[in-house]
């Protein structure tokens, strides 16, 4: 045992001891809690993809336009309904010109009695070059008849009930031309001719293939920028028709434009809503929950009262009062409907949280230490309702943008010629069997959409509550 | 053993429903099932507008004169009839019989005249029955119906005095407005007549014996009837009531109905399925009409002159409608009214607009400055609420926008509230339609005369006027004609409407029922004198 009073301190015992910083060390970076989010959210592969899936329709929404410059409400009657495809070509002709039809004169209109039954016509061919503009056709007459019914069929008829499209008549046993011009695409028609007694007809017909030539007249281009001013005479060349990627809908308008133009709007509706109604929730709830109280029974029975309203209702109210008569967009109303109708459910989560959190013991800790309010909201009670927040506002974007399809498809957003996806759905269910194009691309992106910012919402659940760590 | 018993009973039950389920056609009881758009809402003749009602009612009940096939007058309860400018005489069949084996008399025909112009009765159709002496001021309760210009000389003629010579009043009576109701049984119901089968009396050639209202209906063969040797059919149910085209493809696909019409959309699935498609023009045109009061913009000439210049009609039909038998619409005057001799369209030829954007600009320009305004405001277009009608109204929009830079706003309406916007005026532009009430150039040449409540647009016009009242106070054919010929010139001149199509309809008759007529005017399709072939 050392003698403690024999012990004389020297000056080097109260120097200072030399620390090991390495041990110290924090081997890792420190992480924020928002790194840390994002390193968890980007471990989620689903929540990753959905994230990427977001930013890709923001940059369709917002830059797509200026890569495709095409007015999403012109109208191309030369191709209309068209699936997806490569570009196409037309041949350039002049403008159209009237034709009268053949009426013969060398032969009687009527027979003098008209016979039990006729013999079919011969020689049915195209009068001209048939295009899509007009396809002529002419045939010798049979004697006997009093009239000819003219059919089309997209394949050969196989018996007398398979000739397809009743397309007109002729009254007169020497009328023998028809003009068709009823939607012509270049493909192959069967037309056939069925020699009547110019009332019933005669069980008979002949029938030829015609494949008409895809043109596009001088005035059609011209107005459609498609040559220019010295290439105007040169009549039959090829001309490149617009390209549209994603096809047409039932008025020739680009599928592509649209829904770059729908997107907007349903982006827009999409996010611009819950953003409103959730900042003013978050106020409402905070307030509420931080001062509680006699003041928070009465904020939140007043949000109950207004959870009770009745959206279409107030929709329509608003319309209304807005003074937005028909033909007129609807999107500002359905903007104010959702922000003024929608905000409880965020006003009662973020009450509930502060609440929870106010009674917290860092809360209380923070308190004795001296902290006022302001450092308390924006340090501790704010960053720990984010997380509930931010998902509330994931989760209400697709709600927002299924209302807002659902609106339009009702008749009560977007005006014409204005698309959003809903209306474009609403369109384009019409004609879900024959194009479904029409439906299925507006479709699948309100799904993709909503999908996307719904399992981005999950993972943002998962990555923002600290509580979930534990799980991994 | 026990499992081959339950077997034998399941298919035998099956064969029994098979023969249950009624088939479209059957040969041998000669029967057809048919399918209602709707439950007809009105089988009181006097007061019934709708296309079912008058269906189902030009089955059951005889007027004086009928249509043939072909669409000529022929006889029904009247015999025989005289007609000049001032009146007409119709006798009467004896063997024309009611249901409870009574016959039907002139009076009878008084009695439902009278009765349909009491303004009590509140008939939409009761000016179809102004040539009648005094209709009119009857109708409008200024006299009594007893005054009526109809009377029962005796049992089997019937006198008429005219109000103004009226040379089509023989096809008028064709029209259900014109049929007979019995007195004594109307009274005897009192407001329950119509109400159900029982509720009514039938003169036709078939009796309704079955009414399961919004269900079904069943009309067999009547045996009192004076021509039933020549009616075929011994029963016509109408076991379904569906509006929905696709729904009813359905059903003719199964081969329970006989007929269905198509649409844009289903004609395309017939033609998959090999049928027969058929062809039928309703007679019905389409325009668009412009709102001519002071107040709107679309009351400037120039400005309907310049849309007139840009809208292509075979465009419309073509590329928009895109079904058959629809035609470029160049007249208010259909294709099928006869003129003086031959077609009213042959011998009047409609004035033909060449399209021509550069001297629509200009005309668009000059009627910028006698409106004296900056720009044009938006013109709204008031349009029905069916598919077809949306998809029109957008392709006008897109149309002025792109040849024209006419910004239009499309105000999507229900028939009813559509209507009522129409007669208030609420619109600049409507698209509009009118279908013939009788078969003559009047019942489209008067729609846009001052005094007629039909001319939403308020277009007035006393030239027109002037034409409309020669043709009016005419029976010489050439005279009427020329009036309306003149009529069809002004409509152009003056772009009153812009008339867009002729429509037309394609559908599907079973193949093994013969002898059903489609017609413009009266009941269409008309089963009567329709039959079964093997």
């Amino acid at each position: 045992m050392t003698d403690i009073t024999s012990f004389q301190p020297s000056d080097e015992d109260f120097a200072r001891v030399k620390t090991d910083l390495a041990v110290e060390q924090i081997s890792r970076p420190s992480l924020s809690y928002w790194q840390d989010a994002w390193v968890r959210l980007k471990k989620n592969t689903r929540a990753t993809i959905s994230l990427y899936i977001v930013i890709g329709l923001a940059v369709f929404t917002l830059l797509g336009p200026v890569f495709w410059q095409v007015d999403s409400s012109l109208q191309d009657l030369n191709q209309i309904s068209q699936a997806p495809s490569l570009p196409k070509t037309a041949a350039l002709v002049g403008a159209y010109k009237r034709w009268d039809g053949i009426i013969l004169e060398d032969f009687p209109a009527e027979p003098e009695a008209y016979a039990k039954s006729v013999a079919a016509v011969t020689e049915l061919r195209a009068f001209e070059a048939a295009t899509t503009q007009q396809v002529r056709i002419t045939w010798n007459p049979t004697p006997g008849a009093g009239g000819y019914n003219i059919y089309r069929n997209h394949r050969a008829p196989e018996d007398f009930n398979d000739l397809g499209l009743p397309l007109g008549s002729t009254f007169g046993g020497n009328e023998v031309s028809y003009e068709d011009r009823l939607s012509l695409e270049s493909r192959a028609y069967y037309y056939s001719i069925v020699p009547t007694d110019g009332y019933d007809e005669y069980e008979v017909y002949t029938v030829t293939a015609i494949t008409p030539q895809m043109i596009i007249t001088v005035n059609d281009a011209r107005g459609r920028n498609l040559i220019t001013a010295d290439e105007e005479n040169n009549l039959g060349q090829e001309i490149r028709l617009e390209f549209h990627p994603f096809g047409t809908d039932y008025l020739g308008r680009d599928m592509l434009a649209r829904l770059m133009e729908g997107a907007r709007v349903s982006l827009f509706i999409g996010i611009v809503a819950p953003f409103i109604y959730v900042i003013f929730g978050i106020i409402y709830g905070g307030f509420a929950g931080y001062f509680g109280g006699r003041l928070d029974v009465l904020l939140m029975r007043f949000a109950d009262f207004v959870v009770a309203l009745p959206f279409l209702l107030f929709m329509i109210l608003f319309k209304i009062a807005f003074g937005i008569g028909p033909g007129e967009s609807g999107i500002f109303p359905m903007l104010v409907t959702l922000a003024l109708l929608l905000w409880p459910a965020t006003a009662r989560l973020v009450r509930g949280q502060v609440l929870q959190i106010r009674e917290q013991g860092y809360i209380e800790a923070a308190r004795l230490l001296g902290a006022k309010p302001s450092y308390l909201i924006l340090r501790h009670i704010i960053p720990n309702t984010m997380g509930v927040i931010l998902v509330t506002l994931t989760f209400a974007v697709p709600a927002a943008i299924f209302t807002e399809a659902f609106l339009s498809f009702i008749g009560m957003g977007v005006a014409p010629p204005t698309p959003s996806w809903g209306s474009m759905c609403n369109e384009g269910i019409k004609t879900m069997l024959s194009h479904p194009h029409e439906l299925i691309f507006p479709a699948t992106f309100i799904s993709v959409t909503v999908l996307a910012f719904n399992l981005l919402g999950d993972g943002l659940t998962e990555a923002l509550d600290s509580r979930m760590r534990s799980r991994e | 053993m026990k499992f081959v018993l339950v077997l034998v009973l399941l298919l035998s039950i099956q064969a029994a429903n098979a023969e249950v389920d009624a088939t479209s056609v059957d040969f041998d009881s000669q029967t057809i099932t048919i399918a209602l758009t709707q439950e007809p809402p009105q089988l009181n003749s006097m007061k019934a507008t709708d296309q079912v009602s008058i269906v189902i009612l030009s089955h059951v009940i005889e007027g004086l004169v009928g249509y043939d096939r072909r669409g000529n007058v022929v006889p029904g309860v009247a015999e025989r009839w005289e007609i000049d400018d001032k009146t007409a005489t119709f006798w009467l069949r004896k063997d024309a019989r009611w249901s409870d084996g009574s016959p039907v008399t002139a009076h009878d025909f008084v009695f439902a005249w009278r009765k349909t112009l009491e303004p009590a009765t509140a008939s939409e159709y009761a000016f179809i029955l102004y040539p009648l002496m005094n209709g009119e001021a009857i109708n409008q309760g200024k006299m009594d119906s007893s005054e009526l210009g109809v009377f029962a000389d005796d049992d089997r003629t019937l006198r008429i005095e005219f109000a103004r010579p009226t040379g089509y009043f023989v096809k008028l009576t064709a029209f259900v407005s014109y049929f007979p109701v019995r007195k004594e049984f109307f009274d005897k119901k009192g407001g329950r007549y119509a109400a159900d089968a029982t509720d009514l009396l039938y003169n036709g050639p078939f009796r309704l014996t079955e009414w399961t209202h919004s269900a079904s209906l069943k009309m067999v063969k009547s045996d009192s009837y004076w021509d039933k040797d020549n009616i075929h059919l011994n029963a016509i149910n109408a076991d379904y009531i569906t509006s929905d085209t696709r729904a009813r493809l359905n059903l003719f696909i199964d081969g329970k109905i006989v007929h269905t019409r198509l649409d844009g959309e289903t004609y395309k699935d017939a033609l998959t399925q090999r049928f027969r498609i058929r062809r039928f023009s309703t007679g019905n045109v389409f325009f668009v009409e412009y709102n001519h009061r002071p107040e709107r913009i679309t009351r400037n000439r120039n400005l309907r002159k310049a849309i007139q210049l840009v809208f292509d009609p075979n465009e419309m039909v073509n590329k928009v409608l895109a079904t058959p038998g629809n035609l470029p619409g160049i007249s208010p005057f259909p294709v099928w009214l006869n003129g003086v001799e031959d077609k009213f369209r042959r011998e009047y030829p409609a004035p033909v607009t060449d399209i021509d954007v550069e001297k629509a600009r200009e005309l668009l320009e000059t009627a910028r400055h006698e409106l004296k305004i900056e720009s044009f405001p938006p013109l709204v277009l008031l349009s029905g609420d069916s598919p077809t009608a949306a998809k029109q109204a957008e392709y006008m929009q897109g149309l002025l926008k792109a040849r024209l830079g006419l910004d239009i706003k499309i105000d999507i309406q229900t028939f009813k509230q559509r209507l009522a916007k129409m007669t208030s005026g609420d619109f600049d532009m409507v698209n509009a339609g009118w279908g013939p009430d009788f078969d003559d150039v009047m019942t489209f040449g008067d729609l846009f005369a001052s005094w007629n409540l039909n001319n939403r647009g308020r277009y007035n016009n006393p030239a027109y006027d002037i034409q409309v009242r020669t043709a009016m106070n005419s029976s010489v054919p050439k005279i009427r004609m020329d009036a309306m010929g003149e009529l069809q010139k002004i409509i152009h001149d003056d772009a009153v409407i812009l008339t867009q199509y002729e429509q037309g309809v394609i559908y599907l008759m079973h193949p093994k029922l013969k002898g059903v007529v489609r017609r413009v005017i009266g009941a269409d399709p008309d089963y009567t004198r329709a039959r079964v072939v093997k």
